[in-house]
C-alpha cells in the first residue's frame, strides 16, 4: 500500500503545519473569498470542512462568473488587504501574477508539486513559478444523444480513444442526424469560447500564439487557422448541420437534452449538466480531430491564489495548504466533479467513480492530448477578441476578415505587456 | 381632451390600443411566468413545435419555487426589502428638499449648483466604482449596510425630479405664506410637499427601482454571503457551466411581482391629487 | 427663524453633502484618471492628454461613437413619444385602467441585466418562442440580435420595453399636476380637442418633458448590461457602443486611463446634449 504511505505522511504533514497555525490565529479570523456563484450546496460544505479542521472561517461570496472577474478587477486594482484569497480562472493566472496580484506559492507548495497531474499546473504557473493551485481540471467529450442514433439507424461512436472519429468521418454523420423540419441538428460545440474552439485550429496543425505569448499576427490569422476556422464556419452555414447562434452551454445544453441536437462537444461539467433531463439517453465518445492532423483538447480550470497583501496571510496560506490536502480535494470533487487535480484521487477512485467510459476517456486525453489555453499575460484580450471573431464566424462574416481584424486587435492591446 | 374618449367607438379603440400594447409588454414575461412552472427538462420547446404548449406547461409543478424558497433567496429579498425601504424614506426628504430649494429661491451659485446634481448621474458608475469603493473601505463600510444604503440617498435625477415639479407650483403661492409669517420650513412641509403627491410617489418609486435592481454596486460593496441582494441572488442562476434556467425564471418572477407591488400601493396617489383639484 | 439668504443653502445641504462625497469627488477623481496611465503593476503617472490622443486616432472609437449616436438619436425621441401616448391613454378615467397601467409597468421591476438574457432566451433562434410564433404565421424566424444589420434596433426594442412604462410614469405625474380648470376654462372658449392638446396640455407638460428626456438621454448613453450580455459588441461590431469601449478598457484591457478617458469624454457628450435639450424645452418665459 504504496499510495496508503504516502497519503499518511501527506497528511501528517499537513496536520502538523496546520495545527500550528490555528493555535497562532486562535482569535477567529474570517477569509474574505470571492468565489464562483455555484450552487450553495456545493461551496459551503468546503468552507465548513476547513472551518472545523483549523478554526479559520472563510466567508465565500458567491459571485456570478461575469462580476466575479469583475469585482476582482475593482478589488485588486484598489490594492489593499481585500480579498483574502480569491478563486483564479487558469488562463488569468499570468494577468494577475503579472499585474502583482498573487502571491509565488512555490515555496509553500514545493514538496507538493509532483503530487498533481503535471497540466494542471501549467495554467497557474508564470515565469516558472507556482501562483495560482489548481483545484481541479477538465476536459472535452463528444456527447452523442443514443436514441437519435438508434433511429437513424448509425453505430454509435467508440469510446476508445485509440479508436477516435477524424472529423472527416463526423460530418456525415451529423448530416445524417440533421432533420431541418422537426429542427434536429447532428452537431455543435457546446459555446464560441476560444477553450472550446481552439483545439479546432490546433489539431489541423496550427500555432494560435506567437512563441512570446505576446504575437497573434501570423497565428490567429494563419492559413493553417483560417482553414481550420473555415471548416468550422461550412458546419453552420454550408452543411447546416449545427444550430447558428450556439454561443452560450445554456443554450446548447437545453438543446442536447431535449433532443434537438444530437452531437456536442462539451466540458466535463455537461455530465452533472444533463442529468436534469430524465429522458435523456446519452453516450460519450473521445474529441475528433482532422486526419491530416493530431488529435487535441482543451483543459485547464479553476485555482486558487492569495492576494499578496492579505493581512491575514498565515490563515490565507493555510486555507490553500488545505486545499492541497487529499481529503479536501477529495471532498471537493464530490461536490463539484471535475476531473481531479491529484494523482492520488485519480489512483484511489481507479476501481470505483473512474471505471465510468466518460472518466476513463478524460484520464486519457489529460495524460495525452490535454493542451493548456497558450500562455500569455494578456489572455483576457486574446479570448475577448477571439470569441468575438468565431461568434462573428459561425453566424457568417469572412473568416479571414474576421480572424485578421482580431489579430491585430489583440496584437495592439499585447503592447502594453512588451 | 374630452370629446373624442366619449363615443363608443373611441372608447372601443382606447381599450384596442391599451390591450395591444399590454399584450406586447406582458408576453415575454408570461412565457416566463409560465415557464418558471415547468420541469427543468422542458422549460424549452423547440422553434419548430410552435404551439399551445409553447406557453403552456403540459404539468405544472412548484419545484423551482421549492428550491428557491429553501436556498437563500429569501435573504436576499429580505436584505433588499430593508435597503430599499432606507433609502426611499431617506431619499425622499433629503431630495425633495433639494429639489424645493433650486425651485422656490434664487441664491447666489444656483445655476452652478445644479449642473452639479446634473452632471452627478451623467458619468458611468463603472468609471466611479474604484473611487468609491477606496472610500467606502476607507469609512469602514465594506459588506455592511450602510454601503449599500448611504451612497445611494443623495440622487441627482431626483432632485431634478422634485425641481421640475416644485417649479410648477406658482411662486405666488409661497409669497402669499411668507406674508402671513410662515417659516420656509413650514412652505415645504405643509404647502409645497401636500400638493405633489404623484411626484414624491413616483420619486419613491424611482429610488426604490434604484435599489431593486442594482446589480454591480452591491457586488463590489457588499458581496458577503449575508448582504446578497436580490438581482446578485438571481444572476447566481446564470453560471457559465450550467445554468438553472428554471431557478432563474423562478427568481426573476418573484422579484417582478415584488418590485411591483410599490407601485400598486402609489397608484392611489394619482388619483388622489386629481380630486384635490387645481392649484392655480 | 434664519435669513432668508441661507435657507436655500441649507435645504440643500444633505443632498449636496451626500452628492459631493459618493458622486462629484470620485468623478473628478476618474476625470483625473483620465489623465494618467496607471502600469501593469499599480504605479501611475500623469500622462497628461496622451489617452485622448490614442482615442483619436482609433477607428473604434470612432465608429463606436457613431453608433452611440445612432442609437440615442433614435431611442430618446422614440421612448418620449411611446412614453407620452402611453401616459394619455391611461390618463383619464376608464373601468379598469388601473390593470392596464400595472400591466405596462412590470417591466420596471425586471433589472436591466436580468432583461437582455430574458430577451436572449425570448428571441433565440433555437429555443425563442417569438420565432417560434414568426415561422408559424409565416413571416420566418429573425436573426434579431445575431445579426449585424437587426442588433442594434433590437437592443432599442428591449429598452424600449422595459423603459417605456417607467418613463410614463412621470408624464402621468406631469398631467395630474395640470389644473383641470384649465381644461375646463378652454373647452369653454371653444377649443377643439387638439388645440385644447396643442396650446394648454403640451406647455403646460414642459417640465415633465424635459425632466423624462434629460434623465433618459443620460440613461441611454450609458446603455451597457444588454450589450454585454447579449451582443458583446457584435455582430461584427455592430453594437459596439461608446460605454462598451469603456467597460473593455477597464475591465478586460486593465487600461484604466482609457477606460476613463472614454467615460469623460462620455460625460462630456451627454452634458452637451443635455443643454441643448434644455433649451429646447424652455417655456417662453425663460427664453426671454
Amino acid at each position: 500500500m504504496q499510495i496508503g504511505r504516502r497519503q499518511f505522511m501527506a497528511g501528517a504533514a499537513s496536520m502538523a503545519f496546520l495545527g500550528s497555525v490555528s493555535r497562532a490565529g486562535a482569535q477567529s479570523t474570517t477569509l474574505s473569498a470571492p468565489w464562483m456563484g455555484w450552487p450553495e450546496e456545493q461551496v459551503t460544505p468546503l468552507m465548513e470542512a476547513f472551518e472545523k479542521a483549523t478554526g479559520i472561517k472563510v466567508s465565500a461570496e458567491r459571485l456570478p462568473i461575469a462580476e466575479l472577474f469583475k469585482t476582482l478587477e475593482v478589488r485588486l486594482q484598489a490594492r489593499n488587504e481585500l480579498p483574502d484569497v480569491y478563486l483564479v480562472d487558469g488562463p488569468l493566472t499570468a494577468s494577475y501574477a503579472a499585474r502583482g496580484h498573487l502571491l509565488d506559492l512555490d515555496e509553500m507548495l514545493s514538496g507538493d508539486k509532483d503530487r498533481f497531474v503535471p497540466t494542471t499546473l501549467v495554467q497557474g504557473t508564470y515565469d516558472e513559478k507556482l501562483y495560482a493551485m489548481p483545484l481541479g481540471t477538465s476536459s472535452q467529450l463528444l456527447f452523442y444523444n443514443k436514441k437519435l442514433f438508434a433511429e437513424a439507424g448509425l453505430p454509435e461512436p467508440s469510446s476508445d480513444p485509440e479508436k477516435r472519429m477524424t472529423w472527416e468521418e463526423l460530418l456525415p454523420i451529423a448530416q445524417k442526424l440533421t432533420k431541418p423540419d422537426i429542427s434536429q441538428f447532428g452537431f455543435a460545440f457546446e459555446n464560441t469560447n476560444p477553450y472550446q474552439l481552439l483545439p479546432i485550429p490546433q489539431s489541423w496543425g496550427a500555432e494560435v500564439l506567437g512563441p512570446d505569448g505576446l504575437t497573434a499576427t501570423g497565428y490567429v490569422d494563419s492559413d493553417e487557422t483560417v482553414a481550420a476556422m473555415s471548416w468550422y464556419q461550412d458546419l453552420f452555414q454550408k452543411h447546416k448541420v449545427g444550430p447558428v447562434g450556439t454561443f452560450q452551454t445554456g443554450v446548447t445544453q437545453e438543446m442536447f437534452g431535449s433532443g434537438k441536437l444530437a452531437m456536442v462537444i462539451g466540458g466535463t461539467w455537461n455530465l452533472v449538466g444533463f442529468e436534469k433531463f430524465e429522458d435523456l439517453d446519452f453516450g460519450v465518445a473521445p474529441h475528433p480531430y482532422f486526419a491530416a492532423g493530431k488529435p487535441v483538447t482543451s483543459t485547464g480550470s479553476w485555482h486558487v491564489g492569495i492576494n499578496p497583501r492579505t493581512a491575514h496571510m498565515e490563515e490565507s496560506k493555510a486555507f490553500v495548504k488545505w486545499l492541497s490536502t487529499r481529503d479536501a480535494m477529495d471532498l471537493w470533487f464530490n461536490l463539484r466533479k471535475y476531473p481531479p487535480a491529484l494523482k492520488e484521487i485519480w489512483e484511489e477512485r481507479a476501481t470505483t467513480t473512474f471505471v465510468d467510459p466518460a472518466w476513463e476517456i478524460v484520464r486519457y486525453e489529460l495524460a495525452n492530448t490535454a493542451t493548456p489555453r497558450p500562455a500569455t499575460p494578456g489572455y483576457r484580450e486574446y479570448e475577448d477578441f477571439l470569441k468575438t471573431a468565431m461568434q462573428d464566424i459561425q453566424t457568417g462574416a469572412d473568416v479571414k476578415e474576421s480572424l485578421s481584424r482580431a489579430a491585430q486587435n489583440i496584437d495592439r492591446e499585447m503592447r502594453k505587456y512588451r | 381632451m374630452d370629446t373624442p374618449f366619449r363615443s363608443p367607438l373611441a372608447l372601443m379603440l382606447r381599450y384596442g390600443l391599451l390591450s395591444i400594447l399590454a399584450f406586447m409588454v406582458v408576453c415575454p414575461l408570461a412565457w416566463l411566468a409560465l415557464a418558471s412552472l415547468r420541469p427543468q427538462a422542458e422549460i424549452f420547446q423547440p422553434v419548430s413545435e410552435f404551439g399551445w404548449h409553447t406557453f403552456i406547461p403540459s404539468r405544472l409543478t412548484l419545484d423551482n419555487y421549492r428550491a428557491l424558497w429553501n436556498g437563500d433567496f429569501p435573504l436576499a429579498v429580505k436584505n433588499s426589502v430593508f435597503v430599499a425601504f432606507m433609502t426611499v424614506v431617506f431619499g425622499i426628504v433629503v431630495n425633495a428638499l433639494a429639489g424645493f430649494a433650486f425651485a422656490a429661491f434664487d441664491f447666489r451659485g444656483k445655476n452652478l449648483l445644479f449642473l452639479l446634481v446634473i452632471i452627478s448621474f451623467m458619468m458611468p458608475f463603472e468609471a466611479i466604482v474604484l473611487p468609491l469603493y477606496v472610500m467606502i473601505r476607507a469609512f469602514g463600510w465594506a459588506n455592511s449596510y450602510q454601503a449599500l444604503i448611504v451612497p445611494e440617498i443623495a440622487n441627482g435625477m431626483v432632485i431634478f425630479l422634485f425641481r421640475q415639479f416644485f417649479a410648477s407650483i406658482p411662486r405666488d403661492f409661497y409669497e402669499a405664506a411668507r406674508v402671513d409669517g410662515a417659516s420656509w420650513l413650514y412652505i415645504f412641509t405643509r404647502i409645497a410637499m401636500p400638493l405633489s403627491w404623484p411626484t414624491i410617489a413616483t420619486s419613491g418609486l424611482m429610488l426604490f427601482l434604484a435599489q431593486w435592481d442594482s446589480f454591480f454596486w452591491p457586488v463590489v460593496a457588499a458581496s458577503a454571503p449575508d448582504y446578497a441582494v436580490v438581482q446578485v441572488a438571481i444572476a447566481r442562476n446564470i453560471n457559465f457551466e450550467q445554468n438553472d434556467w428554471g431557478g432563474l425564471f423562478a427568481s426573476t418572477n418573484i422579484a417582478i411581482l415584488l418590485g411591483t407591488i410599490p407601485f400598486l400601493l402609489i397608484q392611489r396617489f394619482y388619483v388622489r391629487t386629481l380630486i384635490s383639484g387645481g392649484i392655480k | 427663524m434664519i435669513s432668508s439668504r441661507w435657507t436655500p443653502y441649507l435645504f440643500l445641504a444633505p443632498a449636496l453633502a451626500g452628492l459631493l462625497i459618493f458622486r462629484l469627488i470620485p468623478i473628478v477623481v476618474a476625470a483625473g484618471g483620465s489623465l494618467t496611465g496607471v502600469s501593469l503593476m499599480g504605479d501611475m503617472r500623469f500622462v497628461g492628454l496622451e489617452n485622448f490622443e490614442y482615442l483619436m486616432t482609433d477607428p473604434e472609437f470612432w465608429s463606436s461613437l457613431n453608433i452611440t449616436l445612432l442609437f440615442n438619436v433614435i431611442i430618446n425621441p422614440l421612448q418620449l413619444a411611446v412614453a407620452f401616448g402611453l401616459a394619455l391613454l391611461v390618463f383619464r378615467p376608464l373601468r379598469g385602467v388601473w390593470l392596464y397601467r400595472t400591466l405596462l409597468v412590470l417591466p420596471m421591476a425586471v433589472s436591466t441585466g436580468i432583461s437582455a438574457v430574458l430577451f436572449g432566451l425570448f428571441l433565440d433562434g433555437n429555443l425563442g418562442p417569438l420565432n417560434g410564433f414568426l415561422e408559424w404565421i409565416g413571416i420566418g424566424a429573425q436573426p434579431f440580435h445575431r445579426s449585424a444589420d437587426q442588433a442594434l434596433y433590437t437592443l432599442i426594442g428591449i429598452a424600449t420595453w422595459k423603459g417605456a412604462g417607467y418613463w410614463m410614469l412621470f408624464l402621468l405625474a406631469g398631467l395630474y399636476s395640470i389644473p383641470s380648470t384649465v381644461h375646463e376654462a378652454a373647452a369653454i372658449d371653444g377649443a377643439s380637442a387638439w388645440q385644447r392638446f396643442r396650446h394648454v396640455t403640451l406647455p403646460l407638460m414642459r417640465k415633465p418633458m424635459a425632466f423624462v428626456l434629460v434623465a433618459d438621454t443620460a440613461i441611454n448613453f450609458l446603455f451597457f448590461a444588454p450589450v454585454y450580455i447579449l451582443t458583446s459588441g457584435g455582430p461584427s461590431g455592430s453594437t459596439s457602443v461608446l460605454m462598451f469601449q469603456a467597460y473593455r478598457a477597464a475591465f478586460t484591457f486593465s487600461d484604466i486611463g482609457r477606460s476613463l478617458a472614454v467615460s469623460t469624454i462620455l460625460l462630456a457628450i451627454i452634458l452637451v446634449i443635455v443643454v441643448l435639450e434644455f433649451r429646447l424645452l424652455r417655456s417662453p418665459e425663460e427664453r426671454a
